[in-house]
């Protein structure tokens, strides 16, 4: 038995998880996604992250970007490895990809700001 | 003199929502910011987790940000950047405002006024730390615009002062960029940031926190080289025997927002000493007629979605505006209540219906807020746990209790039987 | 017993360890104590007997190590040079002087430690043009004081600095302190200082409406004033600069060579020079300076000072600058007067000796309320760090004299260190044991108002002492005018509106606290006297002195910097060079 907090939303659910090695059972959660996120942290952790890429352009060295969908937990640092080797030299938009399946994840890296095309 | 009906201050996520819905409610709508960009201080918050209650999305800063201002250009209303308000003053005519910008000086008259400022961090000299003066002292949010905005390393290893939502977010994002964080330190006994951040941004990157315990002194000539940590009694005091040296290069303050409303005192704007906002009624308009508050300016908000919802409530009803006397009760606050928004009610209103935010005073399990009308209980809601550092949102019509100008209007949280 | 007997059998009760000697006219105490409280008293005690020139305390403390923040840079840049005089301290006293000096035709070097000018105690002061009501007569800090004052409004015009002569006030709570006012009176009114009036206290609330109840009136000097001792200090510079004035920032001097009492060449980190003439204007470190040119006959004992500044919203609760009398008992002093006479002789005695005597409030010339300095004495000549205790110490008992004062209203809070002498005065004067040296040492408060007239004198020994060799001409060309570059926060909106047509860049907001433009920091990066880092952006026109201290426009005053540089970002600095604000970029090219 151990005790674990939604991150899904800002309730932040504190939920109790039994697991026998055979099923997971979840309490304390206010929906379903709670379960879903207990069920997923007992068996494969997954995790958003924010980034940045480098640009080449002066007045936005760097945009803001995001992972599509969310990674396995323990890939992060290596998603971000990936994230850094970038540099953006065309003008792309809010949404599109920098990275298409990064690392065989299934999973693309996007931009989140509209800067590069809204200044250029 | 440019003439119009709504004037909105602050082209951030409050006064983004602020300006369409006054745009949507028919008015003639200019917004002035500051900065080059719209979005606010959204541009430089890039983590996810924005618009959940509206959207049911986890956005980034930006994206949440691009949603209004593209409903913004679609609206066609009219915005100047790079703009800055240098006076507002009340006029027979209306509000008159005089800002700068690269064209020169420019003066603006309107029939209301929406002010949608934002909000400051407090810094480390307003929380009384002391030492000498070198660099590598930062607000998270400066921090957070130098790596997100400036792609530039404010750190190689850090403490975090203060458990507050953006410190925490810096945590991680320093860790992602290749940066250590020694630890966060707080003050209180309980963290001041929502829960989930402290999991999903310290403890999913093994960094520590500390409860308790405070930053007392900085060192270093030129960098800053350590801090002196200390655990703090229930006063807040820190305790003699228990300080501490932390080597470090960085110290980053997350330890508090302060509403900006010098433009709203100028004005002559009343201000709610526990908001650091202006006094408001149910549409969110202050003392001063025809000035609205909402967003950061009116409180500090922990979910930006509440930021626009009360921009869309300050933007409709300045476009709404007419001037008429008010009748205004005070919504009284009582046990437990850390404030309460709007902090009165103008009795002359047609609709009621009004959307209350408040905080506990501490935390709280199985209370709730009572609202009771001279004395007899007239509304209860239930909630399982209350925390400060997060706020609650109800809605609720007074229309129908019939309130008069005598009547005592309470609000308290109490801890009852759920019914 | 002799006085030099006296003096001898009381600092051995003091502290055995401590060796007493009288050496050319000077008393010399010499030795190593385990608190830094008993070398202090033992200069305090050598001070009493006036016949000597000076107490020269070289007393250690155990354990205590100096460690003077030298400079990084070392180049050759001022190798082999041989100006005519040398000015050594670029605080308000040397800038003056420099200023004095460039009305001659001689080649002039001012060199300063720090990366800035005012970067010592003229960058920690308060701004108070002082009326110097409570000096001696005899003293020098009276003597240039009064001249000094005098002086500030002609100057101020002249070099476009804010000054403002709003009076000081001396605040009386008890009937009776008026009859001592009276005496601190009559005693101005020998010494020259004119127009001090007793008011009432109908008459103080038109100079100071927020009096706390209990003040019954006080009593009025009219010639006090306020400036800005850092724009003082860098349009002296300016203006010296313009008319021929050669300065160096980060250049410390490290040794000199004499010879027969006369200094042949002066080291410092960017190389040896062969000045003909030395001033010492080393603040702090002028004893030290004294010292290597054989001259010395004075100690600094340094002398820490806090002052605190509250947001411009708090400013109302001073107009001018007041101060309690240094008589008067505060309400809530009451309950500690001790009963009996001897008792309350003593409890007066500390009361007018306490280290807070001499905190006041202060209107600065930028709206905000400055309260402040306290004084405690410190080994170390560059403390500048703040305390807690002492912080809060000053703001509790300020709060009963400023009623409405928050903590909330203090948005920063500063340390400088004085220079105090033995004598507590300054030491203006000739070489004695050094034929081509002018001391211009010692000079705490108060300094900034006492410059001008300090610059005066000695600018005139310096000439006096160049001309046995050389001849010495006027500088024709010495224009006396500086020009600041415009505020446009300060101006109506035709004149604003006028620039900023000229050059947009007027208005683009970058500090919205202090509501400074990009043009304006521009027209600082483009100023003789340019200092492109954090701080000297902030020093000149304020960004980041603000309620929100710098969190909102650092980032762009450093964008600004970097540009107007053609340097990277991470290449800006806060001041000095070691102060680096970021690592370069991000993606892990920090790591």
């Amino acid at each position: 038995m151990k005790e674990l907090v939604c991150i899904v939303c800002p309730n932040g659910c504190v939920m109790t998880v039994n697991s026998d090695g055979q099923s997971i059972t979840v309490t304390g959660n206010k929906c379903p996604k709670g379960e879903q996120f207990a069920y997923a942290e007992e068996t494969n952790p997954t995790r958003t992250i924010c980034s940045t890429v480098k640009t080449a352009f002066p007045y936005a060295p760097v945009l803001p970007v995001r992972v599509s969908a969310e990674i396995p937990k323990n890939r992060i640092f290596d998603v971000m490895c990936e994230i850094n080797k970038v540099v953006l030299r065309q003008p792309i938009a809010c949404g599109d990809a920098v990275i298409t399946n990064v690392l065989s994840l299934g999973v693309d890296i996007i931009a989140t700001s509209n800067i590069l095309k809204q200044s250029s | 003199m440019t003439n119009t009906d709504v004037i909105v201050i602050g082209g951030g996520p409050a006064g983004l929502a602020a300006a369409i819905a006054a745009k949507k409610a028919g008015a003639e709508v200019l917004l002035i910011e500051r900065e080059a960009r719209l979005g606010g201080i959204l541009k430089q918050c890039i983590h996810d987790g924005f618009g959940l209650v509206r959207f049911g999305e986890k956005l980034s800063g930006p994206e949440y940000a691009e949603r209004f201002i593209q409903k913004f250009d679609e609206a066609n209303i009219e915005a100047l950047t790079l703009t800055f308000v240098t006076k507002i003053e009340k006029t027979p005519e209306g509000i008159r405002l005089t800002a700068v910008n690269r064209n020169g000086v420019v003066q603006l008259l309107s029939k209301a006024l929406v002010l949608a400022t934002g909000c400051r961090e407090r810094t480390a000299k307003q929380i009384f730390i002391h030492g000498t003066r070198p660099s590598g002292i930062f607000t998270a949010g400066t921090a957070q615009h130098f790596i997100n905005l400036l792609g530039q390393m404010p750190t190689k290893k850090c403490v975090i002062l203060g458990s507050g939502d953006i410190g925490l977010i810096m945590a991680r994002r320093i860790t992602l960029e290749g940066g250590k964080v020694v630890g966060v330190y707080e003050a209180k006994s309980t963290p001041s940031g929502l829960t989930r951040n402290i999991y999903q941004c310290l403890y999913d990157y093994d960094i520590p926190l500390y409860l308790s315990k405070t930053v007392t002194r900085v060192f270093g000539d030129d960098r800053l080289a350590a801090v002196e940590v200390c655990s703090v009694d229930e006063n807040m005091r820190p305790i003699e025997e228990t300080f501490e040296i932390v080597e470090c290069d960085s110290l980053i303050l997350s330890v508090g927002l302060i509403p900006e409303n010098e433009l709203a005192e100028n004005l002559g704007v009343e201000l709610d000493p526990r908001t650091k906002g202006p006094v408001c009624d149910e549409h969110l308009m202050t003392s001063v007629d025809g000035v609205f508050s909402c967003g950061n300016a009116l409180h500090v908000n922990d979910l930006v979605d509440y930021v626009s919802e009360s921009g869309e409530c300050a933007g409709k009803a300045a476009a709404n505006f007419l001037r008429r006397e008010r009748t205004e009760i005070e919504l009284i606050i009582g046990k437990n209540v850390q404030y309460l928004i709007p902090q009165r009610l103008d009795l002359n209103a047609e609709d009621l219906k009004t959307v209350l935010y408040f905080r506990s005073r501490e935390v709280l399990q199985k209370n709730s807020l009572i609202l009771t009308v001279d004395g007899c209980d007239v509304y209860r809601k239930w909630f399982s746990v209350l925390r400060p550092p997060e706020m609650e949102r109800v809605e609720f019509d007074f229309g129908p209790l019939g309130l008069t100008p005598q009547s005592q209007v309470y609000f308290r949280i109490e801890e009852v039987e759920r019914t | 017993m002799s006085k030099y007997q006296k003096i001898c059998k009381k600092i051995a009760q003091l502290s055995p360890e401590v060796s007493v000697k009288e050496e050319r006219g000077c008393i010399v105490l010499r030795g190593e104590v385990d608190s830094w409280e008993t070398a202090v008293n033992a200069g305090k005690l050598a001070a009493k007997d006036a016949q000597y020139i000076g107490v020269v305390n070289d007393i250690r403390l155990k354990g205590f190590v100096e460690h003077p923040r030298l400079p990084l840079e070392h180049d050759a840049s001022l190798d082999e040079m041989r100006p005519d005089v040398l000015i050594i301290g670029g605080g308000i006293t040397g800038c003056a002087i420099a200023r004095e000096l460039s009305k001659w035709k001689l080649n002039t070097v001012l060199v300063e430690k720090g990366p800035d000018v005012a970067y010592g105690q003229s960058r920690a002061n308060g701004g108070v043009v002082h009326v110097g009501i409570n000096f001696s007569k005899h003293s020098q800090k009276h003597y240039y004081n009064i001249r000094g004052n005098s002086m500030y409004a002609e100057l101020s015009k002249q070099l476009d600095v804010p000054f403002e002569q709003k009076g000081q006030v001396l605040l009386c709570c008890k009937k009776w302190e008026r009859l001592l006012v009276g005496a601190l009176k009559l005693h101005g009114k020998s010494m020259g200082i004119r127009g001090v009036c007793w008011l009432g206290r109908e008459e103080l609330l038109k100079h100071e409406p927020c009096a706390p109840d209990f003040v019954i009136g006080g009593m009025y000097m009219p010639t006090g004033g306020i400036t800005s001792p850092m724009e003082m200090t860098a349009a002296l510079a300016e203006n010296a600069s313009a008319n021929g004035v050669r300065l160096f920032l980060n250049t410390a001097v490290l040794d000199m060579e004499t010879k027969n009492g006369h200094i042949v060449s002066v080291d410092t980190n960017r190389g040896r020079l062969y000045p003909k003439l030395v001033i010492n204007a080393a603040g702090v470190y002028s004893d030290k300076i004294a010292e290597m040119a054989g001259d010395r006959t004075f100690t600094i004992h340094p002398r820490r000072g806090t002052d605190i500044i509250t947001d411009k919203k708090a400013g109302y609760m001073v107009k001018t600058s007041m101060e309690k009398s240094p008589f008067s008992i505060l309400p809530y002093q009451n309950s500690q007067i001790p009963r009996g006479p001897l008792g309350r002789i003593k409890f007066m005695m500390n009361i007018l000796h306490s280290n807070t005597k001499g905190i006041g409030l202060i209107h600065s010339i930028h709206g905000n309320m400055l309260i402040g300095p306290n004084a405690i004495e410190t080994p170390d000549r560059e403390d500048t760090a703040t305390r807690r205790e002492e912080v809060e110490e000053i703001i509790k008992v300020q709060q009963h004299v400023a009623t409405d004062l928050k903590f909330s209203d203090i948005i920063a809070y500063f340390t400088g260190v004085r220079s105090a002498t033995y004598e507590e005065d300054f030491v203006v004067r000739r070489g004695i044991f050094t034929d081509n040296i002018i001391e211009a040492a010692g000079i705490q408060s108060p300094g900034v108002t006492a410059a001008p007239a300090i610059a005066v004198d000695i600018s005139k020994w310096a000439v006096e002492a160049l001309s046995s060799n050389m001849a010495v001409k006027k500088n024709d060309s010495f224009d006396p005018v500086r020009h600041a570059p415009p505020r446009l926060a300060h101006m109506n909106e035709q004149e604003r509106n006028a620039l900023i047509l000229k050059n947009p860049d007027y208005g683009v907001i970058i500090c919205r606290c202090e509501e400074i433009s990009k043009g304006e920091i521009l027209d600082a990066l483009n100023s003789p006297l340019c200092v492109p880092t954090l701080d000297g952006i902030k020093r000149r026109l304020r960004p980041g002195m603000g309620r929100c201290q710098g969190g909102f426009c650092s980032p762009l005053v450093m964008q600004i910097i970097a540009e107007h540089e053609g340097i990277p970002l991470s290449e800006v600095k806060k001041s000095s060079v070691e102060s680096v604000v970021t690592f370069g970029e991000t993606k892990g090219a920090a790591v």
